[in-house]
């Protein structure tokens, strides 16, 4: 117990752990949460190019402007004129109507509508194709009314719309990009804190000269009570009081979330432990852990499709508790799943948890550094 | 000259200073373009829920399983289980087709397709959404012609009445929305420049720790510019070999699009590096002692790569991140690999870009007499 009191004390008093143990899980969640505070774009400057004189654009292009997600900065006849305002940076995106828009419409015949578009952001083009696909089928309904005068309203529907559709979006209804990516940077940051926190810790006591075999299985042990500790408020404060701060969805089952989030905690810390008995100083974990975030976060699948992560890849990040962590706790927190949905991921993150207990006892024992 | 040697030295007689410039851009370089080396997601998992199961209806699964990135992976019998099975993670979304679909399209009365997808995993969510909307669309032109055809619609005519305005989408610079050009082009960047920060911080604060500062100093004839010029530079030429291979890797193997050329891409990755040092120094100036100095640096390089707007665009973030993302040296190489690489616009539409990352460059120069004393007074506390 006195231990783990010196550990503690030794947690607050050194800024490298102050700041990475406690104060980056309660400032950076707020952060990230105020970044993508937004979830969609909204009103994408964009330039429209049509005929003067054309009534049928003008509402094609009223609509469009009349939606959310499109702001039309420019109405213009000359294409020259769009392409220099995107140039500037003054909109993402053109829409072009033909100079034979409306009269191809008037004859019977098909008209096309062309958008080009910026992609330095993926959100733009799905912005602005979205929008103007809706806004064609809504004025192509008109369109079809006038062309078969003989159908009544009902028949034009049931003749071009024979089957309605309907998309539901599970989870995440309006697309959102702070629901879809926060609960995996909470998280993340919780590995990513011990990993430097830890790192930090084992690091001091090597410039100390002090090697891991000098502090033994019993420091360790303390060591990872300390922290467990300390995460217990830094969890329940990410991983509760944040997203409901930022209204993120939040279908947890407390005691399924408890539940899932100890062996996550336990495999964190002994998997931490494991690595820092490798730290040569203070500064190596600094310069060899920080930047794997970036790469833990893709591999664990919550952007770049877990199907479509090629096998090795798949296998190298099963050693990451992260991995197994950011599933679950999605599935639990944004999807509302119970732990029998996600036995495998809990499992997994058991079976870490007793592993790097095991190879923590062991290189914080046996391991003389070099 | 002599303080460059010096740290040709330091760095060869420390591996983890040599390692640590190298290992992290080079792991990163391979595991993200091989882990997106496919481009655009395709195949993923995805569930059928035909209730119908008529001639109508199977046709109209084998169609969806038929789409780029759909792989029907399991049928199910209910809505239920097919929703629990997303919730389980097995697929990202399915499709259901009700009961006597068929027969209510047949006899007019609109019966109504669904499809349920996760968006909790945004990619996934949105590329399924696209290969179900146009099945569905589709699927209702075939059914439409027919119906029009039998109501005496000539073959000319057909196509106006299904769909009289047609969209035509044209994606500039990058037509395959392929997610590795959008992602990788600042991703690999981002990390080069995060290793630059943090090196950059580490070898100046280890002369503090190693009570080497004086020596060093004094290798300069006690002068700080050319000492941090010395000490700085051969760390930028392995710095800037990381970059050529950064930029040989993505425009020379990859291929991807170099509408600009490559030179305004080298100037702009070389030009953010040396912004990338200088910063490192500015913010040793402000945090002189190593543990507070590597955690600032730690904790800036981190959110570089939200703040740059490359996945999530800056316009949608709040006015002040809009001010504040101006000093991460990544939103500025951003928005010049957009203007360059991708777009291929002249170099001068990225000028302001250019002059911002050469103002990182003065960044330190007022505070280089506080470094200096620095250097010279203070002693590495445990």
């Amino acid at each position: 117990m006195n231990r783990i009191l010196t550990e503690l004390h030794r947690i607050l008093r050194d800024e490298g752990t102050l700041i990475f143990l406690i104060l980056v899980p309660l400032g950076y969640p707020l952060l990230y949460a105020y970044l993508y505070t937004n979830e969609v774009v909204r009103e994408v400057p964009v330039v429209a190019v049509l005929p003067s004189s054309t009534s049928m654009g003008r509402e094609f292009v009223r609509m469009v402007d009349a939606s959310p997600s499109v702001d039309i900065v420019l109405r213009t006849s000359r294409m020259e004129e769009a392409k220099e305002w995107m140039r500037r940076k003054e909109a993402y995106g053109i829409i072009y109507l033909p100079n034979d828009f409306e009269r191809n419409l008037q004859r019977g015949e098909q008209t096309h509508v062309s958008l080009f578009c910026d992609m330095s952001a993926l959100l733009y083009y799905k912005a602005l194709v979205i929008t103007c696909t809706d806004v064609s089928l809504k004025m192509n309904d008109a369109i079809r009314l006038r062309l078969m005068p003989g159908l009544t309203t009902r028949q034009e529907e049931v003749s071009t719309m024979p089957v309605q559709y309907e998309s539901v979006t599970s989870f995440n209804p309006q697309s959102g990009f702070a629901t879809f990516l926060i609960p995996a940077v909470l998280i993340l940051i919780i590995q990513q804190t011990l990993l430097l926190g830890t790192g930090l810790l084992a690091g001091t006591d090597r410039d100390l000269g002090k090697r891991p075999h000098q502090v033994g299985g019993k420091g360790m042990l303390a060591r990872a009570f300390a922290c467990i500790i300390i995460g217990i408020f830094t969890c329940t404060y990410m991983l509760v009081a944040v997203p409901h701060l930022f209204h993120l969805p939040q279908l947890a089952d407390a005691l399924t979330l408890v539940t899932f989030i100890l062996p996550y905690q336990l495999a964190c810390t002994f998997f931490a432990l494991t690595l820092s008995a490798f730290v040569p100083n203070r500064e190596a974990c600094m310069l060899l852990f920080v930047f794997t975030s970036v790469p833990l976060l893709f591999l664990s699948g919550i952007s770049w499709p877990e199907s479509n992560i090629p096998m090795g890849w798949k296998l190298f990040s099963y050693l990451f508790p992260s991995t197994f962590g950011i599933n679950g706790f999605v599935h639990i927190n944004t999807m509302g799943a119970s732990l029998h949905e996600v036995k495998t991921e809990y499992a997994a993150l058991w079976i870490q948890s007793g592993i790097y207990f095991l190879t923590a006892s062991y290189c914080w024992r046996k391991y003389k550094g070099v | 000259m002599f303080p460059f040697l010096r740290e040709c030295r330091r760095m060869v007689h420390d591996p983890l200073y040599l390692s640590s410039i190298i290992l992290p851009p080079l792991v990163c370089y391979i595991l993200f373009t091989s882990l997106m080396a496919e481009g655009l997601p395709t195949k993923l998992p995805t569930g059928v829920v035909d209730m119908d199961d008529s001639h109508t209806s199977r046709s109209i699964v084998r169609n969806l399983g038929a789409y780029q990135h759909t792989h029907i992976v399991s049928h199910y019998p209910t809505a239920h289980e097919a929703f629990d099975a997303m919730q389980r993670g097995d697929i990202y979304g399915f499709y259901l087709i009700p009961e006597r679909m068929e027969a209510e399209a047949l006899s007019e009365k609109q019966p109504t397709v669904s499809f349920y997808l996760n968006e909790a995993y945004l990619i996934a969510g949105a590329l399924l959404y696209k290969d179900m909307r146009t099945l569905s669309e589709l699927t209702d032109a075939n059914i439409g012609e027919e119906q029009l055809y039998a109501r005496g619609a000539a073959q000319w005519q057909v196509m106006p009445i299904l769909q009289p305005i047609v969209i035509e989408p044209h994606p500039l610079g990058n037509p395959w929305l392929n997610y590795s050009v959008y992602l990788n082009n600042t991703l690999l960047p981002g990390v080069l420049l995060l290793t630059v920060m943090l090196v950059t911080v580490y070898s100046i604060g280890s002369e503090l720790k190693q009570g080497t500062a004086q020596e060093w100093l004094s290798a300069a004839d006690g002068k700080i510019l050319p000492a941090l010029l010395g000490k700085l530079l051969p760390q930028t030429c392995l710095f800037f070999s990381m970059a050529l291979l950064c930029d040989a890797w993505l425009f020379g193997f990859l291929h991807f699009p170099l509408g600009g050329g490559l030179l305004p891409m080298l100037v702009a990755l070389f030009l953010s590096v040396l912004a990338t040092q200088t910063f490192g120094i500015f913010l040793f100036c402000l945090f002189p002692w190593m543990r507070m100095a590597m955690s600032a640096a730690a904790l800036w390089s981190v959110v570089s790569f939200s703040i740059s707007g490359f996945s999530f665009p800056a316009m949608a973030m709040s006015p002040a991140i809009q001010m504040l993302n101006n000093l991460f040296p990544l939103r500025h190489y951003f928005l010049i690999y957009a203007n360059s690489a991708l777009n291929g616009y002249a170099a001068e539409y990225a000028f302001t870009s250019y002059v911002a990352l050469c103002l990182f460059l003065l960044l330190p120069l007022p505070f280089l007499g506080r470094l200096k004393r620095v250097l010279t007074t203070y002693e590495y506390m445990e």
